[in-house]
Parts: structure tokens; sequence; C-alpha cells
């Protein structure tokens, strides 16, 4: 109710006149006494009597059918219980806005009205209204912002030019998953003078977290928390990102700390819940994830969430049912698409998860996650062709845990495409090789295992002499790698000339280049197996 | 997604993350229809005199009345009035009274209940139907909480008042009740003014109402919605046409879900509904959404026993198979199949594993490989497990496999007979449908018309076995569309032509071209119009409907096209098509298709007047009609023998043979079969007439029996046959010396003559 601050200075006189009963009402309006407040201020003229007077009434329906719905008579009433105001204040407001006499806030009342009674195209041509009549009113905007579902309907609206529709813009950005250009809004606005909005700080690392930048996104939270110790908002994303890398200490400690500020936040219980949840505490971490949607029942993450722990318990009936809330309250929510082709993944429905995690990857067309998962299955049904082209346009859109490139060249080893498998491995090895991360020694020794025998077989003995040196650097393939060894020198004994093709690519020396030339599994046409 | 966003509140009755889709465990709520039911429960139990034939109504109309779906007031008391119009009128004033008092009358009400049905010589026990309801209904109104009976006292009044068309009772008010009054005319107004507004406003609630005839104000409770569903799924299935259209069935469906996100059962429809305007995506969607919800309403943790969640799951992949196989994605539904085999085997539940047999063979089936073996698998196995339907499921279909793979007749019909006693012993009336259809089938393809004709009519004037009370007689399944067709065609063969178009446009009434089994009456429909325009020889006409049929039914489009094609004396073409289609049907699924081209291929060498080479060919389809024992078939290659007997010269010969067939063809074939094979006896007749004794006599004999053969032709329409006959009974007369009757029949055939301007040329090489 920020938009109510009373301003006594103003100059006009019906605001004199009703400053009494405006005073008075605002005293009960804060005390949620709506249907009191209303009351005092049925005869103010004013403009702001009149949206307080109107405010109020819409607030008390909305209140009541909060309440109805707790003891409605029957299972089925409760989707009827409606804001019984709803209809009647929209009658009045519609006559007041053909006579052009609502104000801003009005205007913004009408709008939530409309948008209550599912009058959406109504609702937005009112918001946009509103907005021009008073640009500063970031609730309109924020309203607005829900009813915009494409790029195309956001670029179609005429917006005031004004400083808060850059905030707007970033905001609506990320909305859509353009994080690109929510980033460059959000620089610009911190260049043009926002440098010490927490607001933006925030904002800015939740896009980084929607792009899985994950240490950017944990550099800003850590600066959002310097800044702004007893903040709530969005540390459930942060408690996620701790979550992600698996930092016990630190997520203790924000939980800990929100929990002393206010545990009856959503945003409490969430980061409460993940901590448990690292913890290995499942039920725990359900628990307090239902505490979450006691609190906010709309509260999309904490479903998921808790879809995500009645799997970890194994408990898949209730995961299943946790990731429909999910998808009901919003479709588009790829987790939960995901968690629910999980579920039934383990139940070993393959095909059936299949419709799942094609549904993830139709939200995500761009996350190796969903395509892993789905080549997958694809490999389960011996569907080889649809498992390659999943795993190749995994590794194609950037593969997060490594894996789709192996597994492709295992699948060609399996088909005794022993060329096709050779490349991959050689992928693999580079992209390990080129990362600073710790190596797999498993994986990475089967790749220099199947390379050794494949240049062995090929007759380079150069190449397979390397890899088989490699081999011998990990303990599982050491022995192997001995062998393989003793054969080339075996048969270069024998004084064969080891005919090796220069052209060929190596894996350690001219490769680093980058110049592998991989057949390509083209084109990648999912929709092929897709009904 | 606002709307979702509103209807999904918190569920206090959470338990273990789980909301249960049915929370209170109960589905009885007190209802103002429930409690002016248990008014006139009350009030039979206290009105001791009554007249014995009004209380047997009564007492009939109780169990409805319970377990129905609400009513309104005025349906209520109609439906009293029309049993015993005391006791309506009593239920009337109680009810007024308890509407016009204030809430202390209605609590009065439910605390005095038990008193009447607690007496000892009371007919109602507790323990009984009208007892039971008693005391749900006390339990349930005792769980509401204080804000909730209000809420039900002011339901009563809307309920009331809504019911007897307002304010009646009003009249009758006392003087102190004016306060009561006041508040009531109060709730009248917002009664009013709230229909007034929805008049107005065109709310997403309005649809929700249109619900069957009767106008509803509420959305529907638990029970109704059921009602609903149960009744709009058993329509789709048995009679679409009866059902709500698509898309207002969609609209209401939504809306159902929009207030309940729960209720999975609407779901499930909406994955009927979709299918029946083949939406794949929408179909799939719902499928597995109704089989998520399903999953979680089954008790859950016991994964791999009978009961819960584990069950739903292995039918959840079986009816995605089933889905898949609908929409001809047999790879797709191979593998859901693969996955619903695996894990039922894997808990070994052999009632769902018989059923994934039966579709196994169901796609082996579609995709055009053998799978006798398979089906006859699984009839042992459906047998085993005691389940009749799948069993009798099994050997239809195994019937069918029977009757194109050359099986007796006598072993078919015996297999039909003995799942006719289970169907009969089950009451399974789908499969009855489904046994008089085939044996229809089956009787056509043996040529028996007459035959096929009796048990199409036994199936369309037999009462069905399903409840009366949703006036289903003849329902538009597939059984009746396959015997419809048949009738047509019969009919067509008859040249009843009128007949035949009333049943095609009483078949497009009932199965509109957009649904499942239209395609049956296309084909039909096309066949009949393509005969005719043959028959009159308007082969441009014919041409036209190759095109479509082709896009029906592909070998059948070949035939047909092959057959215009040689009518047109493009010989090389249809040469060329019939090849093709040998080919085609000789993996021996269509023995049909094959002895036909076989006919059309030796008529062909006809044109080119190689008899001799066509007897070899004439031989072997009459060999393989025999085997199959398609009468019809084997009746028109001799036929064609004998035709091609006559043509080498040897007339004696072909009218021996001729014999044979004669009396099938008369008995049971087609008029155009009828006339042809007179027409060639005639024929016959006539060169025979030169080495009889008696050539007069020969040669009147003749004359009679192209007499008959006119008579055929002309019903069918067929005028150059009609011409060849007038011509050749003009030459008999002449030769016998009518002078009269040659001269009728010549001027016949120069007015055909006129009419064929086209036809000049007399293709004399034909049947």
């Amino acid at each position: 109710m920020t938009e109510n601050n009373l301003q006594p200075l103003s100059s006009l006189q019906e605001d004199v006149q009703d400053f009494d009963a405006l005073c008075l009402a605002k005293s009960y309006f804060d005390l949620k006494e709506y249907d009191r407040a209303a009351y005092f201020l049925r005869g103010c003229s004013s403009q702001k009597g009149y949206f307080l007077y109107m405010y109020s009434c819409y607030l008390s329906g909305e209140k009541k059918k909060d309440d109805e719905t707790v003891d409605s008579l029957g299972p089925l009433e409760k989707g009827q219980v409606r804001n019984e105001a709803l209809r009647e204040l929209r009658a009045e407001l519609s006559k007041k806005h053909r006579a052009g006499e609502l104000d801003g806030f009005a205007l913004y009342l009408y709008g939530v009205v409309l948008r209550k009674l599912d009058l959406l195209k109504e609702a937005v041509d009112v918001f946009v209204e509103a907005i021009h009549a008073l640009p500063l009113h970031w609730g309109s905007w924020l309203e607005l912002c829900n009813l915009i579902t494409n790029i195309e309907m956001l670029k179609s609206l005429s917006l005031p030019d004004c400083w808060i529709k850059d905030f707007f813009l970033a905001h609506m950005y990320t909305e859509l998953q353009m994080i690109k250009e929510a980033l460059q809004k959000y620089q610009s606005l911190i260049d043009v003078g926002f440098s010490k909005s927490t607001y933006i700080i925030s904002q800015i690392a939740v896009a980084y977290h929607n792009i899985r930048d994950i240490d950017q996104a944990l550099l800003l939270f850590n600066e959002l928390r310097n800044q702004d110790p007893y903040r709530i908002e969005n540390m459930d994303t942060f408690s996620n990102l701790l979550y992600v890398r698996s930092m016990k200490a630190e997520l203790s400690f924000l939980a800990h700390d929100l929990a002393e500020i206010d545990k009856y936040r959503v945003e409490t219980c969430c980061v409460i819940g993940n901590y448990y949840s690292l913890r290995s505490q499942h039920e725990k971490a359900a628990l307090y994830f239902q505490r979450a949607l006691k609190l906010n029942p709309r509260c999309l993450g904490a479903w998921t969430l808790m879809g995500h722990e009645y799997m970890e318990m194994k408990n898949t009936s209730a995961a299943i049912q946790a990731y429909r809330h999910a998808i009901e309250v919003n479709k588009r929510d790829y987790r939960a698409w995901y968690g629910l082709g999980q579920t039934y993944e383990i139940l070993k429905l393959h095909f059936y998860c299949l419709y799942y995690y094609r549904r993830a990857h139709q939200l995500r067309p761009n996350d190796s996650r969903m395509l892993v998962a789905l080549g997958e299955c694809y490999e389960k049904l011996s569907q080889l062709v649809e498992a390659k082209k999943c795993y190749w346009r995994a590794y194609s859109v950037g593969d997060v845990e490594r894996m789709a490139l192996l597994k492709l060249a295992k699948l060609h080893e399996q088909l005794n495409e022993s060329d096709d498998a050779a490349q991959c491995y050689i992928i693999y090895i580079q992209d390990v090789y080129s990362c600073a991360e710790p190596l797999e020694h498993v994986e990475v020794s089967t790749a220099l295992r199947y390379l050794g025998q494949y240049y062995f077989k090929n007759k380079r003995y150069d190449e397979a002499a390397l890899c088989a040196q490699r081999c011998c650097d990990s303990n599982d393939a050491r022995e192997e790698g001995k062998a393989l060894l003793r054969q080339i020198s075996q048969v270069r004994e024998q004084g064969e000339a080891a005919s090796a093709d220069v052209s060929h690519p190596c894996v350690f020396g001219p490769l680093s280049n980058n110049n592998t030339p991989v057949r390509r599994v083209s084109p990648l046409d999912l929709s092929s197996v897709t009904p | 997604m606002a709307s979702v966003h509103e209807s999904l509140y918190f569920n206090p009755m959470m338990t273990n993350g789980v909301v249960h889709a049915n929370v209170f465990g109960i589905k009885d709520w007190v209802t103002p229809y429930k409690i002016s039911v248990l008014v006139l429960l009350v009030e039979m139990v206290k009105s001791k005199r009554m007249a014995l034939i009004e209380r047997r109504r009564l007492n009939k109309l109780i169990l409805p009345l319970q377990q129905g779906p609400d009513l309104t007031l005025s349906q209520l008391l109609k439906t009293v009035e029309e049993c015993a119009p005391k006791m309506a009128a009593t239920l009337k004033i109680k009810l007024r009274d308890m509407v016009a008092g204030n809430l202390r009358d209605m609590e009065s009400f439910f605390d005095t209940l038990p008193n009447p049905f607690s007496e000892s010589e009371s007919e109602a026990s507790k323990t009984s139907v009208v007892g039971l309801f008693m005391r749900h209904m006390l339990l349930a109104y005792n769980k509401l909480s204080f804000s909730q009976v209000y809420k039900l006292y002011i339901a009563l009044q809307h309920y009331y008042v809504a019911g007897t068309g307002g304010g009646t009772w009003r009249s009758t008010a006392d003087v102190d009740m004016d306060l009561n009054e006041m508040e009531l005319t109060g709730v009248e107004d917002t009664a009013g003014a709230k229909a007034e507004k929805e008049e107005l406003d065109t709310g997403p609630m309005q649809e929700a109402e249109l619900i069957d005839e009767s106008q509803r104000r509420c959305p529907l409770s638990q029970k109704q919605a059921e009602y609903f569903l149960v009744r709009q799924a058993y329509l789709l299935k048995t009679d679409e046409n009866k059902a709500l259209k698509a898309a207002a069935l969609q609209e209401e469906l939504n809306n159902m879900l929009k207030f309940n996100p729960d209720f999975a059962e609407a779901h499930y429809v909406t994955y009927l509904n979709s299918m029946r305007v083949q939406d794949i995506y929408t179909s799939t969607h719902s499928l597995l959404h109704y089989f998520d919800r399903l999953i979680l309403t089954g008790s859950d943790g016991k994964s791999n026993g009978d009961e819960g969640y584990g069950r739903s799951l292995r039918y959840a992949a079986l009816n995605l198979a089933a889905l898949h196989c609908r929409f001809a994605h047999y790879q797709q539904a191979e593998l859901a199949l693969q996955e619903a085999i695996r894990i039922a085997q894997e808990s070994s539940d052999h009632v769902c594993l018989q059923h994934c047999l039966s579709w196994l063979y169901t796609l082996e089936h579609m995709k055009g490989s053998d799978s006798s073996v398979l089906t006859e698998d699984s009839v042992k196995m459906a047998a085993h497990f005691c389940l009749p339907y799948l069993a009798s499921l099994g050997i239809q279909s195994l019937v069918q496999q029977g009757a194109t793979g050359g099986k007796t007749a006598n072993k078919l019909m015996d297999a039909l007979k003995d799942t006719d006693i289970l169907h009969w012993k089950h009451s399974l009336s789908e499969l009855i449908d489904i046994s008089l259809a085939q044996t229809t089938s089956l009787w056509r393809m043996y040529g028996k018309s007459t035959m096929a004709q009796q048990q199409a009519q036994l199936l369309l004037n037999m009462n069905s076995l399903e409840q009366v009370n949703y006036g289903v007689q003849q329902n538009n399944t597939e059984p009746f569309a396959v015997v419809l067709c048949h009738l047509a065609e019969l009919h067509a063969q008859q040249g009843l032509f009128g007949a035949a178009s009333e049943i095609l446009t009483h078949l497009k009434q009932q199965f509109p071209p957009h649904t499942q089994h239209a395609k049956l009456w296309m084909l039909c429909d096309l066949k009949i119009q393509f005969e005719r325009a043959m028959n009159d020889g308007k082969y441009h006409q014919a041409e036209a409907q190759v095109t479509a049929i082709a896009a029906l039914s592909e070998t059948e489009g070949l035939y047909r096209k092959a057959l215009v094609l040689k009518a047109q004396n493009r010989s090389g073409e249809a040469y060329g098509v019939l090849q093709r289609l040998q080919a085609l049907s000789e993996d021996g699924r269509s023995t049909e298709m094959a002895v036909r081209v076989m006919l059309t291929t030796a008529e062909l060498h006809w044109e080119s007047s190689s008899f001799t080479t066509a007897l070899p060919l004439l031989l072997r389809a009459l060999a393989l009609a025999r085997q199959h024992h398609l009468q019809a078939l084997a009746s028109e290659t001799i036929l064609h023998l004998a035709f091609s007997q006559l043509m080498l010269g040897v007339p004696e010969q072909a009218l021996n043979i001729l014999q044979e067939a004669m009396e099938p063809v008369l008995a049971h074939g087609s008029l155009l079969d009828k006339g042809r094979a007179l027409l060639l006896v005639a024929k016959c007749q006539m060169a025979v007439a030169d080495r009889a004794g008696d050539r007069h006599a020969a040669l009147e004999l003749a004359v009679h029996t192209l007499d008959e053969t006119a008579t055929y032709f002309s019903r069918l329409g067929c005028r150059e046959r009609l011409r060849e006959v007038y011509y050749l009974q003009a030459r008999l007369h002449h030769l016998l010396g009518h002078t009269p009757q040659r001269n009728k029949c010549a001027m016949h055939f120069r007015m055909l003559d006129q009419e064929l301007q086209g036809g000049g040329t007399q293709p004399v090489t034909r049947l």
C-alpha cells in the first residue's frame, strides 16, 4: 500500500474536506478492517478517498473469498467461491472510466478487477492507461507484466517514455527468458546512477541464476547480503545456488540467519527446506516446503522442490502429485516436467517418460540435461538413431555434465562405427584436458583405452603408444596400457613400418588447434519420432 | 493461467504431501436438495394413512432420489406429485415452514430427525437404505461449522425460492415474521439482481449451466459431475451423436477442471473427446494427466500389489499404446506396449498381461503381419484366467483371420456360435453386436446374400442389453456401421437404389463424416455409385469415383481403376494395374481380391480374343474360390468359364457347367449376375439350337430367357446390355417369324441405340 501515502499538503479543496475521514479510514484500512474503512469513506468526493473506498471494497471481497474457501459446503463448491464485490466494482468503475473520472490509482484498481474477472484484454488496455496516467506506480507495471505473454505483445504496447520503463523492460526480459537483453538493460540502469539499488543487484543475480552462471550469481548474492543483510526476498534463489554448489556451511548460515529474521516467510521455508535437503534429511525438507506452500499455495518453486524431495524419499506417487501441482500453477515450469520424466524413468517406464522429457525439452531447447535424458531413454528403447541425435545435440548446445559425448562414443562403439567413436573420444578427451577441472579417471581411461586400441588397429603406432602411456597414468587401465605398449613394441620389432598417416588427427599434439573433423549426425530432427 | 492461480487453494486435508482427490472421504454433503429428500422421508414415515398404491410408488422413488444427482425443487415436486399429489403438497408446506422461519427451524429439524426412524415399529430401521442415508446426512450436518450451517440455510432459501417460482410463501407470512421477511426479501432481491447480472454478463459460468436440458445455476456437485462424465463417456463409446458436440463438451470439461483441478476423470473424458476430433496432442496430454492423477488416488507405497498405483502404471502404459495404435503410430505403440508388458511381467499381473497380449496381436494384425499364433495363445491364456471378454474377442479375431485364410466355413461358424454362448452367459452386449456383424460379413463373403441380410436385420432389430434408460437401442458403434453398409450394398445389388440411398442417409446422420467409422460408409457409398456409373456406361463418372475410392482403400482403388481402364479399352494400362494388384494380393490376405483380379485379367484376355489363354487363369480362380468357399465368386468364375467355352465353340459344354452355377446365382446373386447368367444361357441356347432336334422350341426357350434377362437389366439400368438383349430378341423373333414382337424389340433397340450415341461399337467380348 505504498501508493496510499497520505499527502496532507495537497492543495485540493476536496482533499482538505475529506482529510479527517481519510485518516480514520486509512487507520482502519491498515488494521485490515476493510468494511469499516469503506463505511467511513462512502461520502468522500476526493480522488484519494474514492480510491481508498473502492480498494477497501475490493480487499474486503478478497478477504471474504479467502475465508469462504476454508469452509465451503463440499469439495466441489470450493471452485465457485468468488469475490462477490468484483461485479459491482466493475460496474461502477467502468461507468466512471467511461466518464474519464478515474485517476491513475483507480485505473490500476479497475485493471485488477478486470483481470480477476478474466477479462484479460480489457485489463491490458486499462493498465496501459493507468501507466500513462501515473508512470511511477510500479504496481501497474507489475500487473501488466503478468498479462504479457510474448515479446510481440510487449512490442505492440505503447508505453510512456519514462525512466521506469527501463526497469519494466528489464523485468519483462527476465520473465520472457531473454536474459542477455535483461542484463544489458540492468547494466545501463546501473551506469546512469542506480548502482546502489539492491533491487537491480538482486535482479541481475536472478538473471545469472536463470542462465546457470552460478559463480557470477553467487558473487552478486553475497554482495547483496552485505548491502542488505536483513533482506528475505530472492534468498530462496540464493539458497538454490548454494545447494547446487553443495556449500553446506554457507547454506546453514543463511538458513539460520533468515529464520532469525522471520521464520514465517515463504522464502525462509524454502531456504530451510533446501538446507535439510542438502543434509539428506528429506522428510524435514518436505515438511518445510509444505509449510512454504501453506503460507503461499501459489509458490511455484516449492511444489517442484517438494517433488524433488519426495523423489529422494522414493515416494514416487507423492512426487508425481507435487510436480503435477507445479505444472498446474505454471505450465511452463520445465523442472516439473523434467522431474515427472525422472520419476517415470525410475519406475522404468522409459517410453512413458519420453513425453515428459520432450515437454521439458520444448521449454528449454538448449538445455543439455533434457537432451541427455531423452537420449538415455531412446537408448533404453534401442532407438539408437534418435539417441545419437540427442547426444550430439546435447553436446552441441554445450553439455554441462560432459556426459553426452561419452555416451555418444559408447553408442558408436556398440554400433561398430569405430571412426565415429574415436572422434567422439578425441573430442571428449580434449574437452576434459582443456578445462581445469579434476579428471574423472574412469571415463578418461575408458576413452584412452579405446583410442589406443583404435590406433593400434589402424596401424598408427605412435598415437597408440601415446594413448597407452596415458593409460598407464591411471590406476584401473594401467595393465591394459602396458599390454598395449608391449604389443606395439612387438609389432615394431617385427619390422613393419608404421604407416602413420600424418593427416590423421592425433589426441595430444596437433589436436590442440581443434580442427577435428567430426561426422555430424544431421539433421538433428527430433520431431521424426515425435507424434 | 490466472484462473488456475485462483482455483488453487491450500488444502487443509493434505497429508503426507498428497492431496487425495476425494479429500474428505465422503461424497455426501448436505445440500438443500438432500434436506428436501429428508423432509420427504420423514413425512413418509410419519403419515400412516396412505393409499397402498401411492406408498408403493413413493417407495420405488426413494432409491433414485437418494442416489441420483441433485434436482431442482420444481423437478423434485413434480416427480413426487406424479406418485402422490398429497405428499408433494405436504413436502412443499414443510419446506416453506422451514424456509419462512429462521435458522432454528432447520436446526430443530435435524435435531428431531432421528426420532421418527428410531421407533421400534418404524419401517425404516437404522441399517436400511433410508436409515443409512439419514445417518449419513446427520453426520455430515453435524460436521458443518457455524458459518457453513448458515450458508446452508441461505442456500435452502434460495433453493426454495428458485423452485417455487419465487416468494409464494410470502403472502402467508405472519405479522410476527416481519424481521425475517425483511431479511428474506433482501435475500431474494440479491438473488434476482444476481440473475439479472448474469444475463448481462456472459462470463465463463454461463456455459457450465447448459448441461443437459436442465438449466442449473451452480456448478456441478461431485455426484452430478460424476454422472455427467459417466454419461458422456458412455455416449462417446456407444452413440457419439447423442453426446455433446466436441467443442461444447470440451468447454464443459474445462469448466469442471477449473473448479476442481483434482477431478481426474474429467481428464479422461477430455482424452476421449480429443480422440474424437483426432487431436493427438491434447489426447496424449490428457491421458497422461489422467494417469498422473490416478496414480495419486491409488494407495501409495504398494508399487507391486494388485491394487495401488503399480497397477495404474501398467494400464497407463497400455493405454498409451492404445492411443498410438488408434493414431496408427505403430512403432510408438509397439514401444509403449513392450513397456506395459515388461512391467506387467515384473509384477506378474496376468490380467494386464492378457490385455497386453490382445493388443499385441491387434497391433501385429494392423501392421499386416500374420498374428494367428499370438491370437491363439491369447485365447488360451484368457480362457485360463477366466477373462471371457478377451477370450471371445480373440476368437473373433481368429475367425476374421481364418476367414481370409481359407478356413472352412463350418469351423468358423462353430467358433462364432461357441463365443455367442459365452457372450450371452456374460451379457457382453458389445461382443454380441460384433459377432452378428461378423456373421453378416462372413455370409456376404461366402456369397449368401439372404443369410447376410437376415443376420444384419437380426442385429438391427435386436434389443440391446445395455441399460434401457439411456434410450439407446441402435447405437453408432462399428458393428452397426458395418452391418448397415452391407445392407446398403445388398440393396444396391438388387437394384433397390432408393432403399440403399436411404440407408446411406441414415448412416450419414448416424456417423457424421468426421467420426471414426465414417470411412466405412464413405467407401460403401462410393462403391455403389461406381457400380451404377459402370453399369450405365458413364465411365468418366466412374473415373472420378476411383480417385475417391483410392483415398479410402488402396487395393480397392486400384481394382476399380483397372475396371475403368478396361472399359475404356485402355487394355495395356489396365493390364499393368492388374499386375500390380496381383502382386499386392498374393500374400493371401485378400482372397476375394485375388480371384476378382484373375477374372478381370481373363476378361482382358478375351478382348484380344485369346480365349484359350484365359482358361487356365479362370480355372485357377475357380480353384481358389472353391477352396475358400467363396460361392458368389465361384459362380461368377463359372460364368466366365462358360463364356470362354461358348466363344471357343463348345456351347453344349458351356450349358453343362452353367447348370451348376445357375442355381446359386439365381438364389443369391446380384441382379447383374442374374442378368448376365441368363443372357449367357440364352446365347448358349441359341448356339445349340442349330444342333438341337426342335430348333423352334429351342429358340422359343432362348427368347423366354432373354425376356427375363431384360427385366433384370432394365431394373439395374444397364442400357448397353439391354440394347444387346433387344437386338438378340429381335433377331430371334425374326427367325421365328414373330413380326410384331420383332418390330417391338427392334424399336426398343433403336431407341436405346439413339440414347447411347457414344458406344457405337458393340463389345461382343464381354459377359
